[in-house]
């Protein structure tokens, strides 16, 4: 151990040991060439330059990553932003093609439905059934409120709106919509205040008299 | 080569000292490598303080993807429900309460510059946008906990506006909200939500697991940055959509049919009031219309009793009615025919059971096609007086009485068919014309159809098929069809329903061009709390249309009108409902002689 460890230790020792051995057993003496010395330099500069070259590729290859990941971020929000609108829009026409609100914008452009139909028959060149003018001014009846989707009620004014007896609604102060659709549920409470609205509703009718069921 | 000697001596000398040295140091430094590998070794290989694991705890962000609810839609594909983004906007408090400002990229006089604004001023922006009150938002945003949900149910576009405020800690999540954009068109029948995801009532109840759907998961690790980390953990359990539910209903005349009937219980003062338009042909519901319809997108407007479907879960004594059933049975029986007479006294005493019409007559000469077509009680009783007991409770069950139909709502009414044995002395005669026997308006129409269809019963239908997300139809099979009389017998009774209307007192169902089938109906209806006596009237009225080859059927019923009883007439909103539903169908005109059969016996 002691001799090994001098024998690294100390460079002239080593030396010297060295130059003991041949005086006994002389081996001839050879040129010894020096290549690697040479070499040495493009081998280092070929590692620094690989080394450069990884170190770009994950450079490269990191920017591309993120900004691939920018970009589906970018193309998410706007896949996202799309859907939204297209959203918004389906449900403007669904709540333009709910009945009720077609109903309204229909009376609201004095639309009237008609009663009497009559039909041909193209085959035999019959008409059957007596077609009737539909008349201006013939109430439709009862009013079915307008669907309460959030922030689509302003989309169509509700039927009560155009509704010229409305006015003699006493207290009708919210909105068309609103009051219409209180008065149903205070008309399944109270039959008193129903069979006034009736009244209001079917113009020309006499409503049937009043009268409290037993038991109620 | 003696110097060489003489380091080589003083090294020799002084190797003891340094192979100590060597030694000592090498040992320390093995220690400190024990040290930092066996440190190393713990925290990477068994992770005792948890820190690797928490590291990635930190990173990991597990998102539920939340499966979209199938949509309802009609036979024309008309939606009556169906999901839509919302959004909530939520805080992390501990780190919008420690940003004392923030920069964002403003575009100030055409160019986009960084700009700074502070917590204050983010916080009445946000107010601003939200809404809401600015000290609200304030007590909202500051806090210690990482998840607070500052305001619900916003618009995409409100979403939007928050988003462009880049507040730090203000998040937005995506929640889907039912939307009803028919509203109360069919309302009772779609249903609606419980605190917008459970089924609470109709379609949306009974169909719930089926809309639902299974949500997704999605497990990623995310950056300081807010990026997520392209090379770290990407799980991803994709969400399975509910289905979609497409109904046999008709939006239009649904539309139309609850329009009528609300007018007709307006004008009325009634209780309530529905009507059924069924196909004859298939069993499908076209439109089952109630009066106070609740709108779905806000159920609470209308009073909880008006919430369901009465045409299926509310059961009341039919009335005359049920004549059509006792006049099948007779007919079926081989004990009468259309034409048969009967002598038929002012009042009729059977077991000491007395028996009375709704008029005054004299004692009259009647066919049996005439007790149906001015709705004889006595007559009836006469004539079904030839059956057994057992046989009219068995011809009553046979046309589906005391059997709720299934058509996918909840709390179907079966309706009360006491057993022929327990039958008291008065309402063995009753059941004849439809008192002492209960039963929903669907179950009405269900015995309507089949007689109007060859004497074959087709059980009603609501729910048509199941729609997958990747387009696939699944039709829901009709339940088996049951034969309850012969075509012959249906043929008979069906003239004598259009006789009714032809010669008999029902004039009014008459429509120009078809030619109807029609019955009235009057039943005493008992007092919902139990008191002995009645309350009021149910007056009703079902027929259909056109009776060469009949393909509709249409029952209008009205509970407790006020007024007298006798000038109220369902007729007009049958007859406007029918020819809507004709026309809507196309249905030509109807062709052949219309049947009159003699009222009176000669």
């Amino acid at each position: 151990m002691s001799t090994a460890a001098v024998k690294n230790l100390t460079l002239p020792a080593g030396r010297r040991v060295q130059e003991e051995s041949p005086r006994k057993a002389r081996t001839p003496l050879s040129l010894v060439r020096s290549m690697p010395k040479k070499r040495r330099a493009p081998f280092v500069v070929l590692c620094f330059g690989m080394l450069a070259v990884a170190l770009m590729a994950v450079l490269v290859l990191n920017i591309s990553v993120s900004t691939a990941q920018y970009q589906l971020v970018k193309l998410r929000s706007e896949q996202t932003a799309l859907t939204k609108q297209n959203q918004d829009l389906t449900q403007q026409v669904q709540n333009f093609e709910a009945p009720q609100n077609l109903a309204a914008k229909a009376s609201e452009l004095g639309m009237v439905a008609s009663t009497g139909k009559g039909q041909i028959d193209l085959s035999t060149l019959t008409v059957s059934g007596k077609a009737k003018p539909a008349v201006k001014g013939d109430t439709a009846g009862a009013v079915i409120a307008a669907p309460a989707v959030p922030g689509q009620l302003n989309v169509v004014p509700p039927a009560s709106s155009s509704d010229p007896l409305e006015s003699r609604k006493p207290a009708d102060t919210g909105k068309p919509a609103d009051s219409k659709k209180s008065g149903d549920s205070k008309k399944a409470k109270a039959p008193a205040a129903a069979a006034k609205q009736a009244a209001v509703l079917n113009g020309g009718t006499i409503p049937a008299p009043e009268q409290k069921a037993p038991g109620q | 080569m003696i110097v060489a000697q003489g380091t080589g001596k003083a090294g020799r000398q002084k190797v003891p000292n340094a192979t100590k040295r060597l030694r000592l140091g090498l040992s320390i430094m093995l220690a400190l490598l024990l040290v930092v590998g066996g440190k190393l070794f713990l925290v990477q290989g068994l992770d005792v303080g948890g820190m690797a694991e928490a590291a990635l705890d930190n990173r990991l962000r597990p998102t539920v993807l939340p499966a979209e609810r199938g949509s309802i839609v009609d036979e024309n594909g008309t939606v009556l429900a169906n999901s839509v983004i919302r959004y909530n906007i939520t805080v992390d408090q501990s780190v919008n309460t420690k940003t004392e400002s923030f920069k964002r990229l403003e575009t100030v006089n055409g160019k986009e510059e960084l700009v700074t604004v502070s917590r204050d001023q983010g916080i009445s922006e946000l107010a601003d946008v939200l809404g809401m009150d600015s000290q609200d938002v304030r007590k909202a945003v500051t806090g210690e906990r990482t998840y607070y949900v500052v305001a619900k149910d916003l618009k995409p576009d409100v979403e939007d506006r928050v988003a462009n405020l880049q507040i730090p800690g203000i998040f937005s999540e995506g929640t889907s909200k039912r939307v009803y954009p028919n509203g109360s068109v069919a309302g009772g029948i779609v249903g609606f939500l419980e605190n917008g995801t459970t089924g609470q009532a109709g379609l949306e109840q009974t169909q719930d697991e089926i809309l639902r759907g299974t949500p997704g998961k999605r497990l990623f690790e995310i950056g300081a940055d807010g990026l997520r980390i392209p090379v770290g953990v990407d799980q991803l359990t994709p969400a399975q959509d509910g289905k979609d539910v497409k109904l046999t209903l008709n939006s239009d005349i649904q539309y139309f049919a609850q329009q009528a009937i609300q007018s007709q219980s307006d004008k009325l003062s009634a209780e309530w009031g529905v009507i059924i338009v069924s196909d004859v042909k298939t069993g499908n519901i076209i439109a089952m219309a109630d009066t106070n319809a609740p709108d779905p997108n806000d159920p609470g407007k209308v009073a909880a009793k008006d919430r369901g479907v009465r045409s299926v879960t509310a059961a009341y004594e039919p009335g005359s009615v049920e004549k059509m059933i006792t006049a099948s049975a007779v007919i079926e029986e081989g004990k009468s025919n259309p034409l048969d007479t009967f002598v038929i006294p002012p009042s009729y005493v059977v077991d000491g059971q007395q028996f009375d019409d709704s008029f005054s007559h004299g004692t009259e000469k009647r066919t049996l096609a005439g007790i149906l077509g001015w709705s004889m009680n006595t007559g009836t009783v006469m004539a079904g007086q030839r059956l057994t007991k057992e046989q009219r409770h068995d011809w009553l069950q046979k046309f589906g009485i005391g059997e709720a139909p299934d058509i996918g709502l909840p709390a179907e009414a079966k309706g009360i068919l006491t057993p022929a044995d327990q039958w008291d002395g008065r309402q063995e005669y009753t059941v004849l014309f439809g008192q002492g026997v209960s039963q929903s308006t669907l179950q009405t129409v269900r015995a309507y159809q089949s007689i109007a269809n060859g004497g074959v019963m087709l059980q009603p239908r609501l729910i048509d098929s199941y729609i997958s997300p990747d387009g696939t139809e699944e039709k829901v099979p009709a339940q088996p069809a049951r034969k309850i009389v012969s075509k012959e017998t249906a043929k008979q009774v069906r003239d004598i329903l259009e006789s009714a209307v032809t010669e008999g007192q029902i004039k009014e169902a008459a429509i120009d061009g078809y030619r109807v089938g029609a019955k009235t109906g009057t039943s005493q209806s008992p007092c919902d709390d139990g008191t002995a006596g009645f309350c009021g009237y149910t007056a009703s009225m079902v027929g259909m249309a056109p009776m060469d080859d009949p393909r509709f059927i249409v029952e209008v019923v009205l509970q407790r009108p006020k007024g007298s009883i006798y000038g109220i007439t369902n007729g007009p909103v049958f007859r406007s409902v029918m020819s809507q539903v004709l026309r809507t169908y196309n249905v030509p005109p109807s062709t052949g002689e219309p049947a009159r059969l003699p009222q009176y016996a000669k």
